[in-house]
């Protein structure tokens, strides 16, 4: 029994961290925004880091690493409100595919040439998909339409789901220490509104709120991993505890950046809006505490201090 | 990441669990906010020693069994789950004990930790002053060096476990004039000594757990200061820290609350809204990821590593999710929510848990002071008005 993430992780973790606060600053988002959304050479980026290959085994020539590394790397593209679709290809749908069997693609995708992305029944749209283009409040989603059937593997949900949560811990997390930032810079009254303890106690239980998310998130992950019978349960936990966390950090973080925060012109709401379109991606609030009510109300669960893991 | 139990630890916790159901008492305790109560929970206190579960993660030099915190945490899961009492000498488990450990001498630790090990002496806190609540640093309770003693004038409050307990500890003002941090001293002191009055206070809910005390020239041994002159404030932040920290709240009494949530809810289903249905879903969840997060600081102090103010964010947590829980259950019970004993004579527990509950969000730093740690030392927000 140990809950913490080792060294390795949080290494890896921190690169990826530090690579994309180097090279996917709000500049680019901006930069994009304006421009086609899509960079190629922000996406080969990636593929040079392996991140493609991060869950494909080692033989098609991948990392061969694990869901909770997954997750962490997807919340260092939430925290980096990275527009490339790596999360929904390489963390969702390959994993998804190789549980089938299925590795025809793998080296495709861990080249960088093949980003496959499928919908589920729950949410028939895809980000950088084959059909028409839908208009989604997240301006870099690119959301289009699903040409091919949606599938209602239930897999492919808890996969989508888990690193929909892990991107929401990111944002969360960023929108935090944007907020912060902005909260020391800005005065008035002759002090930084930082300062003003209605501004600190916000932040503080917004904080809260994204600590006691995160642990859920990395639990789920590994439960998906050990192949639990109530992972299902525990990632329909996760969802609901980083998109309660991400939701009430965006409405934290706009109160704090007062009118600013409701211009184009901060960045903030990039991060919102990604925010708004993960948390009802992959199962809403609303479906996931059915999931959970089904088992804990229901009783299907084991509950209690004796069945913290178990 | 291994979320799995070993071998051992699952035979442990099989051996805590059958020690537990052997011995918890059948019937709940009378509170321990009155006399009768106390003297009960006093006997249990006597009954986990003998069992050697009283300090389960103390050296084994003073009665403990030297266990890991993962150990503990097993341990507090089966304590919960089999209904165990709240503990009478919490105060000297979880806050001096560890204080002790960390800056008592060889001979305090022999002279103080082992007879709290066994139950015989009851420790109560003086840390609050009519004048200093929230802002310790207030303190103006002077002990002024008289040779070999320290005689100690003026008055403390709201010190749990006071009315009953045997000991107290609390930071006293040991240089003439100085102010606010500096100058303090952590003092232990007999409660029976002479020139000590104990007014217990009648709580809200009309018992008498905590308690003011009058000091009139009470004169204590310089041998029972903890650490150096002066380092008051030192020790007592180290204190307040495992107060705030892992220690005095494990996540299994949370999780057994959480599942009596669940129960209460099944029994009242047909007349529960859909708002008291989310609510003890809720609950659920945030007892998890409350047991979540401290295994994961358990696993980081395992590592080496320690509990900074991250402190402050567990502490707003689990008082704000207890305080949830018995709210939403005064929901659930409805008329019966006020009835101190319902008809079929049992104590309702969720009234008495619930006016506990509302102590959680001040005691131990209150949440305000929480926020205001998180918002400056994790945020690094500035600082406004601190001395």
């Amino acid at each position: 029994m140990e809950f913490l993430l080792n060294e390795d992780q949080l290494a890896l973790a921190e690169t990826i961290r530090d690579y994309l606060a180097g090279t996917h600053g709000p500049d680019v988002l901006r930069r994009l925004d304006a421009g086609d959304n899509r960079d190629p050479v922000i996406w080969q980026g990636l593929v040079d880091m392996g991140l493609t290959g991060l869950l494909v085994p080692e033989e098609f020539g991948g990392l061969g690493l694990g869901l909770v590394d997954a997750t962490l790397i997807a919340r260092e593209c939430g925290r980096a409100c990275l527009a490339e679709p790596l999360v929904d290809t390489a963390f969702v749908v390959v994993p998804w595919l190789l549980a089938q069997g299925e590795t025809e693609q793998m080296a495709a995708i861990v080249a960088g040439t093949a980003k496959p992305s499928v919908a589920h029944a729950i949410n028939p749209w895809v980000s950088d998909g084959e059909g028409a283009a839908l208009d989604s409040i997240d301006p870099l989603r690119n959301l289009t339409r699903q040409a091919n059937a949606a599938s209602s593997d239930p897999l492919l949900l808890d996969l989508g789901a888990l690193m929909s949560a892990a991107q929401l811990v990111g944002l969360a997390e960023a929108m935090l220490d944007q907020s912060a930032a902005y909260a020391k810079i800005r005065t008035q009254f002759g002090q930084p509104i930082g300062a003003f303890q209605a501004v600190k106690h916000q932040l503080a239980t917004a904080a809260v709120a994204i600590e006691f998310a995160k642990p859920v998130v990395w639990r789920a992950a590994q439960a998906l991993t050990d192949g639990l019978s109530s992972a299902s349960v525990h990632i329909s936990h996760a969802k609901v505890a980083a998109t309660d966390a991400a939701i009430q950090m965006a409405e934290t973080a706009i109160q704090v950046h007062g009118a600013m925060g409701y211009t184009y012109e901060v960045d903030l709401h990039f991060w919102m809006k990604r925010s708004w379109a993960l948390a009802g991606a992959w199962g809403s609030r609303a479906f996931h505490l059915k999931r959970i009510d089904d088992a804990v109300i229901g009783g299907g669960l084991a509950i209690g201090p004796a069945h913290t893991f178990a | 990441m291994d979320l799995v139990y070993t071998p051992e630890q699952q035979d442990f916790r099989a051996e805590v669990r059958a020690w537990m159901d052997a011995h918890v008492p059948r019937e709940p305790l009378v509170t321990l906010e009155c006399r009768e109560g106390f003297d009960q929970h006093v006997i249990w206190e006597r009954t986990l020693a003998s069992g050697n579960w009283g300090m389960v993660t103390w050296p084994e030099a003073y009665g403990g069994r030297g266990l890991d915190l993962i150990q503990w945490l097993i341990f507090e899961e089966e304590y919960f789950r089999a209904g165990g009492p709240n503990r009478a000498n919490q105060n000297g488990i979880f806050l001096l004990g560890p204080t002790i450990m960390e800056f008592g001498t060889p001979e305090q630790k022999a002279r103080f930790l082992t007879p709290m090990a066994k139950g015989e002496t009851m420790w109560a806190q003086a840390w609050s002053e009519p004048g200093a609540g929230s802002d310790m640093a207030a303190i103006g309770s002077k002990a002024v060096r008289d040779g070999d003693h320290y005689v100690i004038s003026g008055q403390k409050t709201w010190s749990s476990r006071a009315a009953f307990a045997d000991w107290g500890f609390g930071i006293f003002r040991t240089e003439e004039g100085s102010k606010r941090h500096k100058g303090l001293s952590f003092i232990l002191f007999d409660l029976n000594s002479p020139g000590i009055t104990r007014r217990p206070i009648r709580q809200l809910h009309g018992d008498t757990g905590f308690a003011e005390l009058f000091f009139d020239e009470v004169r204590v041994p310089v041998e029972n200061r903890i650490a150096g002159e002066g380092e008051g404030w030192k020790v007592a932040m180290a204190t307040a820290g495992f107060e705030r920290g892992l220690m005095l709240r494990s996540p299994g009494r949370f999780q057994a609350t959480a599942k009596r949530l669940v129960e209460l809810y099944r029994e009242h289903e047909t007349k529960a809204s859909p708002a008291a249905r989310e609510a003890v879903m809720t609950a659920w969840m945030q007892a998890q990821a409350y047991a979540y997060n401290t295994y994961t600081v358990a696993a980081k102090i395992m590592a080496g590593g320690s509990i900074g103010a991250e402190a402050s964010l567990n502490k707003i947590f689990w008082s704000e999710l207890d305080r949830a829980m018995h709210r939403t259950a005064m929901q659930l019970l409805g008329a019966a929510a006020e009835l101190r004993r319902f008809d079929d004579g049992r104590m309702n527990q969720w009234l008495e848990g619930y006016i506990f509950s509302l102590s959680g969000p001040i005691y131990a730093g209150s949440n305000e002071i929480q926020r205001n740690i998180t918002a400056e030392r994790l945020l690094d927000l500035p600082r406004v008005g601190a001395g």
